[in-house]
């Protein structure tokens, strides 16, 4: 099992008040399988993903992420999980400005001090169909290519389980339709796991299992 | 709308913290600014007063014969006042003693202006009077030469006088020629009665006026009309003594420390602008969606700015009211009384200071963020290009403007600001060619190579930040150093054995024993001067220009120390010699290297030409001489010798005995003015220190603001490379190497501005020799590194703390 999560919670305090963002969430994802997590604005969805992937802690409840609870590990120890085990493709993308295509995609692989990032980013920069604009800035990409570098640094991890923030959330449909395509096409290849958040209806019915959130709980 | 909408947006950007690092700056530059200004006016105001009392009027008339008596009735004055006074030497006789003292005869006016502290039998005390006909007043050491108590006959020339007071202080100490020997004060109307004045005696008179500005002018255009040769007029603005010229100096320091302290406010608040107008393009393109005018959104900013410089006033202004207080307590041994109220000039400087600040680094910054499209609503891409030609020439001129704000000097404002910008083309070339081009990918496989990579990526960047760090290590190295080593120099200058005595009159005949005496009692001597009074005439193609005053001239084969010759040749044996002025005298009467000239001396006409031009350092309390000739000029030319010597405070009963065993030699003590002197420079110390305190904490604002500027994209980057899996460690460590880096970069690039800065200031404002301080470039680097990295740790720690989630939001 590559994630399993118990009961958990999500509280956020302001003053003397409190919110309940999420509450008494529990799933599981086999390896290799795919999981949408649905629902409207404001239910969670984002926040449940930042507590997956270790990007924020808990209230309470557990997460075990490839067998290992990483509620209970600091954040040096969950960095290094993510380096491991974890992939990312957010919304608004990410990448960082200053960087060309090649290099963004680079990134992962020079985190993990790998012999030779450069033909790594190189391959999965020719899967997701971008070879010949490597050179190219963030800046002088369209949206749904700046997404498509994204989902190349993603698989460029290595990763046992591929995290998405509304991959197509900020993409027209025919972009959206392609860039969903590709993150399934390319996550068969390489038996990742896949949990991604969004409102697309098509997206989620691609992935093999769906849980929906309203106001913090899963609702069936 | 927009009084209640700028009134709220102010409040919330205030809140906010993000105006913290402009309202900080803006108001240390404006407590600065006010705090210096204040304080000199009132100063100058102080010294302007000092200096009339050292001059005993507004206006002085010296002359040789008493001639203006007759002819003031032609004057038309209504409001002026004045007086007049004889100056001689005499012999001054008791039952037991006799004595030379310079004698003053002054009428029932005096004194004009302030008053004397007198001493008697009773205590001391203060009069505004002059000596009751039949009494004479003495200074302490006559009295003691003389051997008299109060109410002790003594007699000058056929009149005996009753010795009643003793002259502690007098105002007009400027006064006369004779001025130096032991002095006595007595009434005018006793003169006659002493038969002394004779024809063929020397003697001075003179006529002190005072009164409104532009009677005082008018009285001065009268009295050059009927100047003649050997006549002299004196103004209040042409004063050059030592405590006068330590006064300017001291206050050219405080200007230094303002303007750079202001300079670094300046780029603090440029930089806070910068990032302001970053944060507000939304803001602006969404209300011109919403369909506000840009005349009302320009309207609307200003008014925040317009609040911003008001309230930066209020604080700046009554902290700077704090501080010229604190300046005050600092030097109040040298003003015993309290200071004038502070004039207009400094409110007028302070704002406008403020509004060349905020018209200058602020508001070129909101024009260009009126320029944002509404466009930009909808494409996050479109942003505003900050560094273009407007907003760096506004900023420029503004720097400029400030410059001559500060120096009132043209020449100098320009080779400042060329300097700078100059220094900074050449600076941040040699940081663009030291850092090299970048190579492939982030290097984040270890600190060392991600930081090396992000100084290479971030080569312009980098390179303004070196450049804002160089700026306030270099700026506040210059005031560090005009604190310790200008002044120091400067202390340095009146070494501990500074002659304190000066001797005059000293015949041929008493020269020999006199330096046999000096050495018996182990004391040294400067050379011994021969002295001559010297009329001297420009010789043109058919005319002879007369030279309107006269000099004490002197003859000597060797350059006397302290002195440099800055055109022509100083006396040699290879060639024909003439004569050296001083730079003053030859700018005053236009005389070059090579004019002919006529000197007469004791009725000789000697014709000679100017040989060479030189600088004189006034301030080494030797004897120094506008006009030296060649002795081969002067040959047989009967004179009298000069010289200065330091008697330690123990053997100050040496000087006593001199005087007994010379008694035509007049030996004065110039003590206090040294005293007087060395304590400006201890307070001016004490007070600049103030300054560099300010002037550092300006340095550390201007250094956080650009690091704070560049952390805004470190922040998004950190995020990206710990959700991709970074430790903190690495994204901490490579932070701390790059910018220690950039710091030790911006220490050693600051540590030569400094040096230049410092040469400068050494050579061409205080005209100083230059020095070599090697601590500056110790300093610099180790400055640079500690503080920028100490200040990285900070804000990196900031971030580090904080999760990814956090971050993206």
């Amino acid at each position: 099992m590559i994630l399993k999560v118990n009961n958990l919670r999500k509280e956020v305090t302001s003053g003397d008040s409190s919110l309940i963002i999420l509450d008494d969430v529990s799933f599981s994802l086999e390896e290799g399988q795919s999981l949408a997590i649905t629902g409207p604005s404001g239910s969670g969805k984002s926040t449940l993903l930042g507590l997956l992937a270790g990007l924020d802690s808990a209230s309470s409840g557990t997460i075990f992420l490839d067998n290992i609870l990483i509620h209970d590990q600091n954040e040096e120890e969950r960095a290094s999980i993510r380096k491991e085990k974890v992939g990312f493709v957010f919304q608004s993308f990410e990448l960082l400005p200053s960087l060309t295509a090649l290099e963004n995609v680079m990134l992962p692989s020079e985190l993990k001090s790998e012999a030779d990032p450069k033909s790594n980013a190189e391959y999965f920069l020719e899967r997701v169909g971008l070879k010949d604009r490597q050179h190219h800035y963030p800046n002088q990409l369209s949206g749904g290519e700046q997404q498509r570098v994204a989902i190349a640094r993603a698989f460029a991890c290595s990763s046992k389980i591929l995290f998405a923030d509304e991959p197509t959330g900020n993409l027209d449909s025919k972009n959206g339709k392609l860039i969903s395509d590709l993150l399934f096409e390319v996550n068969s290849e390489t038996d990742n796991a896949l949990v991604v958040v969004t409102h697309d209806h098509d997206l989620a019915k691609k992935c093999d299992k769906t849980i929906s959130l309203k106001l913090g709980k899963i609702v069936e | 709308m927009l009084l209640g909408l700028s009134i709220k947006l102010f409040i919330r950007e205030i809140r906010s913290g993000y105006l913290t690092s402009m309202l900080v700056s803006l108001t240390l530059a404006i407590t600065i600014v006010s705090g210096i200004s204040l304080f000199t006016d009132r100063l100058e105001q102080a010294l302007s007063t000092q200096t009339e009392e050292f001059l005993g009027g507004n206006l002085k008339f010296e002359s040789n014969k008493n001639k203006l008596q007759p002819l003031l009735k032609d004057l038309d004055i209504k409001d002026s006042q004045f007086m007049e006074m004889a100056l001689f030497a005499s012999v001054i006789f008791s039952d037991k003693e006799m004595q030379l003292s310079s004698v003053k005869a002054v009428d029932n006016s005096y004194p004009l202006i302030g008053s004397l502290e007198l001493e008697n039998s009773e205590g001391v005390y203060l009069i505004k009077s002059s000596p009751k006909p039949g009494t004479v007043w003495m200074d302490e050491r006559l009295q003691n030469l003389l051997k008299v108590n109060y109410g002790d006959e003594v007699y000058i020339g056929d009149t005996s006088f009753i010795f009643t007071d003793t002259i502690n202080y007098e105002p007009d100490r400027a006064s006369g020629n004779f001025s130096f020997a032991p002095k006595t004060i007595m009434n005018m109307s006793d003169l006659e009665s002493t038969q002394i004045i004779q024809p063929g005696s020397r003697v001075e008179y003179n006529y002190l006026f005072t009164g409104p500005e532009n009677e005082i002018l008018y009285i001065r255009n009268f009295l050059k009309d009927i100047k003649e040769s050997g006549d002299e007029i004196e103004m209040l603005d042409e004063d050059s003594s030592s405590l006068g010229r330590a006064v300017d100096r001291s206050e050219n320091f405080f200007l230094l420390g303002g303007l750079i302290a202001v300079l670094l406010s300046a780029c603090t608040i440029s930089i806070a602008s910068q990032r302001f107008t970053r944060r507000h393009i939304s803001y602006v393109a969404i209300l011109k969606t919403l369909g506000m005018k840009t005349l009302h959104i320009r309207a609307l900013y200003f008014l925040i700015f317009f609040y911003t410089t008001i309230l930066t006033l209020i604080f700046g202004l009554f902290f700077g009211w704090l501080l010229q207080n604190n300046f005050i307590n600092i030097m109040s041994t040298y003003f015993p009384t309290e200071l004038p109220s502070p004039g207009l000039y400094p409110l007028v400087v302070t704002c406008l200071t403020a509004f060349i600040c905020q018209f200058g680094f602020i508001y070129p910054h909101i024009l260009k963020l009126l320029s944002i499209s509404p466009m930009r609503v909808l494409k996050d891409d479109i942003g505003l290009n900050q560094g273009s030609i407007s907003v760096i020439s506004a900023g420029l001129l503004a720097f400029f403007v400030l410059l001559y704000l500060y120096t009132n000097q043209i020449t100098l404002s320009l080779i400042i600001f060329l300097g700078v910008i100059g220094f900074s083309f050449v600076g941040i070339g040699s940081i663009y060619l030291l850092l090299g081009s970048k190579s492939l990918g982030l290097g984040a496989s270890s600190p060392f190579n991600l930081a090396l990579s992000e100084l290479r990526r971030r080569k312009l960047g980098n390179s303004f930040q070196i450049f804002a760090f160089t700026v306030a290590i270099g700026l506040s190295l210059i005031t560090f150093s005009a604190s310790k080593n200008l002044l120091g120099s400067w202390q340095n200058s009146i070494p501990e054995d500074s002659p304190n005595n000066f001797a005059i009159n000293i015949t041929k005949e008493d020269k020999g024993q006199m330096e046999l005496f000096l050495k018996e009692n182990n004391i040294k001597a400067t050379t011994f001067f021969p002295v001559a009074n010297a009329s001297i005439s420009k010789i043109e193609v058919d005319e002879e220009i007369q030279i309107d005053r006269n000099f004490n001239i002197t003859w000597i084969y060797n350059l006397p120390e302290q002195n440099q010759v800055l055109e022509g040749e100083w006396f040699s044996d290879e060639n024909e010699n003439g004569i050296s002025v001083s730079d003053e005298i030859s700018e005053r009467y236009n005389l070059s290297v090579g004019d002919l000239v006529y000197l007469k001396v004791e009725d000789r006409d000697i014709k000679t030409f100017v040989q060479s031009i030189r600088t004189i350092n006034w301030d080494n309390f030797s004897p120094n001489f506008f006009v030296i000739g060649h002795p081969s000029l002067f040959k047989d030319i009967p004179s009298t010798f000069i010289t200065s010597f330091y008697i330690p405070k123990e053997k100050q009963e040496n000087a006593a005995e001199l005087m007994r065993e010379f008694r035509t030699i007049s030996v004065f003590s110039i003590e206090e003015l040294i005293k007087q002197v060395k304590e400006i420079i201890d307070q001016v110390t004490k007070a600049l220190n103030s300054i560099l305190l300010l002037t550092c904490l300006s340095a550390i604002f201007l250094a956080l603001s650009a690091l704070q500027d560049g952390f805004s994209v470190r922040r998004h980057q950190s995020a990206i490379l710990r959700t991709l899996g970074a430790s903190n460690s690495l994204i901490k460590n490579s932070a701390l190497i790059e910018f220690a880096l950039l710091g030790l970069i911006s220490g050693i690039l600051g540590a030569l501005m400094s040096y230049s800065g410092v040469y400068f200031i050494e050579t061409e404002v205080f005209q100083t020799t230059a020095n070599f301080y090697p601590e500056l470039f110790v300093l610099g680097p180790f400055i640079g590194l500690v503080v920028v990295s100490g200040l990285c740790f900070y804000l990196i720690n900031g971030i580090v703390k904080k999760s990814p989630k956090e971050l993206f939001t």
